[in-house]
């Protein structure tokens, strides 16, 4: 059932080695290749028939449900609408991703485009990881989009990886983050080459003392370039706090654009940006403790992407 | 044993008024030999180049002229990496912070184990008592003092040979000096490590066996403390000077 080429990329993006225990859902190439139900955890494709509705039910505590998606045939571009209801009380780990592998010169894609509904007292932490391998010179690209509606005292926690082989990608976040909920995004992008990426962030503290951590570290090589878009906005008496780091190396360009909207006036916005060479002071500790200098930019950037 | 041999060092940079380039003289001519297991201060006024010459010797600046002889290797040409590799170490005075790399990085990349064990004994030698320390990434929120024990940690890690440390007192609490000096001087009797301080912190010029006394970029004195004493005692070396009015206005405390 998973070839090789399968095998591997479930390996990268899903940190999986073979089938996985509880609730899954594999795609490949377009079509469901395998799914697994468990008592708690439904799966089912949606009326349209270009999703899955993956329902958890209320008080679900302690597990998880593995979404991978896989394409590997050329000239495919695959889109689907994946609809997530947390039950009310439930604590769950949803593990996504999309790897492309692309042998021909014919370009590859995904667009994810998926709904949360977290309910009341709900805890997520979402795993997502995109990544591309294979020799061939198609280009492969990876849309993303992620809408997060977050009901009261929900938590939230996100972490959206790229880190080689995509040469486009274009990410969309949105939340509407309710009463005393908490949402926790991090960030991770590495490009190289002539790669390109965008992540259009749009984030709305609508319920009184909602809060929201939004860091994104990204690390942009060769000629490779991104464009970080974050808009934060407290429509109630709220915290928000935006982390921008990029290091950019050769001859990245980084474009981020943190932005601030206090429509109310209890709400406190913070946020700190940076862009950069990797720090002279960083690379010379490294050096004074015996590593070269290649070796010393390999750590700097494996410690900032962790 | 480290020989300094006829050291210069100069920068280039241009004179705001004239926009002509000049160098200027930062070291001029310094020879010295630092034996083997001996404890030194470098000490100076502000910008006399003490800091620059330890800078030197760790290769964070290259030479201008002259010869750096470690052990009888020629280690001018050094890089950073290789003189650390050679067993020279340096402990910053103000270190780098970063992100997400954690305590534990620094100590095993310094140690050049991930051993938990090792791990532990140089957290003890170093006193910090806490394991969970270990895993604190060694960013901006970490205080003044957790980070120069973190500095200490990693330079006592390498058990090196020749142990630089540019002004360690900096940020650090008055309680903390002493038992900071304690580590220090056990570190040279047990491991014999040549060790050179840069501070302004009469501590460290008493419990240093030599002081080197740098003034405008040349040695302008080396023996022990008592010998010293008239020269620090001295208005002549305050490079302040043009700014005073004279005793009565500016108050020096010197």
């Amino acid at each position: 059932m998973l070839n090789a080429i399968d095998k591997q990329i479930l390996k990268q993006v899903a940190d999986l080695e073979e089938i996985p225990k509880g609730a899954y859902n594999i795609r490949k190439d377009g079509k469901l290749l395998s799914r697994e139900v468990s008592a708690n955890i439904n799966i089912e494709t949606n009326k349209k028939g270009d999703g899955i509705v993956i329902d958890i039910k209320p008080g679900t505590k302690n597990e998880s449900v593995h979404i991978p998606v896989i394409l590997s045939q050329a000239g495919l571009h695959d889109v689907v609408y994946n609809t997530f209801i947390i039950g009310e009380g439930s604590d769950v780990t949803i593990v996504a991703g999309c790897g492309i592998h692309c042998g021909s010169d014919k370009s590859e894609g995904h667009s994810g485009i998926h709904e949360f509904q977290v309910m009341n007292n709900a805890r997520v932490t979402y795993i997502e990881k995109h990544v591309a391998i294979g020799d061939g010179t198609g280009r492969r690209i990876l849309n993303p989009t992620t809408n997060v509606i977050m009901h009261e005292n929900a938590y939230v926690h996100m972490e959206l990886t790229q880190l080689g082989g995509v040469d486009e990608a274009k990410r969309i976040n949105t939340a509407k983050i309710g009463d005393r909920s908490v949402l926790s995004v991090t960030e991770r992008v590495m490009t190289e080459k002539n790669q390109f990426a965008e992540s259009r962030n749009e984030i709305t503290l609508s319920g009184e003392d909602s809060k929201a951590n939004i860091v994104s570290r990204s690390v942009i090589k060769g000629h490779s370039s991104q464009d970080f878009y974050v808009n934060l906005i407290a429509k109630n008496r709220c915290f928000g706090h935006i982390e921008c780091d990029a290091i950019i190396m050769d001859n990245g360009i980084n474009k981020t654009i943190p932005a601030l909207m206090a429509l109310h006036p209890d709400a406190e916005l913070t946020h700190e940006a940076s862009i950069g060479k990797i720090a002279n002071d960083q690379l010379m500790k490294l050096m004074s403790l015996g590593l070269n200098y290649d070796e010393a930019v390999s750590q700097i950037i494996q410690g900032f992407l962790r | 044993m480290l020989q300094l041999k006829n050291v210069v060092f100069k920068v280039s940079g241009s004179a705001s008024d004239t926009k002509q380039l000049s160098e200027r003289t930062i070291i001029n001519d310094v020879s010295f030999t630092f034996e083997r297991g001996g404890f030194y201060a470098i000490t100076g006024p502000n910008g006399s180049g003490k800091s620059t010459l330890a800078k030197l010797i760790m290769g964070i600046n290259p030479i201008t002229r002259g010869k750096i002889i470690f052990n009888g290797t020629d280690i001018g040409k050094y890089s950073i990496d290789e003189r650390s590799n050679a067993g020279i170490v340096y402990g910053f005075q103000h270190p780098a912070r970063f992100k997400g790399t954690t305590f534990r990085d620094l100590l095993s990349i310094a140690a050049k184990s991930e051993d938990e064990d090792k791990l532990v004994e140089i957290l003890s030698r170093v006193g910090v008592c806490s394991m969970d320390f270990l895993d604190k990434p060694v960013d901006s929120k970490l205080s003044g003092g957790e980070i120069k024990k973190i500095e200490l940690a990693t330079v006592i890690a390498r058990n090196p040979k020749v142990a630089i440390y540019d002004e360690p007192d900096t940020g650090i609490d008055l309680w903390t000096i002493g038992p900071m000096v304690e580590l220090l001087k056990r570190e040279q009797k047990e491991n014999n490590t040549t060790t050179i301080v840069v501070s302004h912190n009469k501590v460290f010029l008493e419990a240093a066996d030599t002081l080197l006394l740098i003034k405008e970029g040349k040695i302008a004195y080396t023996g022990d403390l008592a010998g010293a004493v008239p020269i620090l005692e001295d208005l002549s070396v305050c490079t302040f000077d043009e700014l005073c009015q004279g005793g009565d206005n500016a108050e020096c405390y010197r």
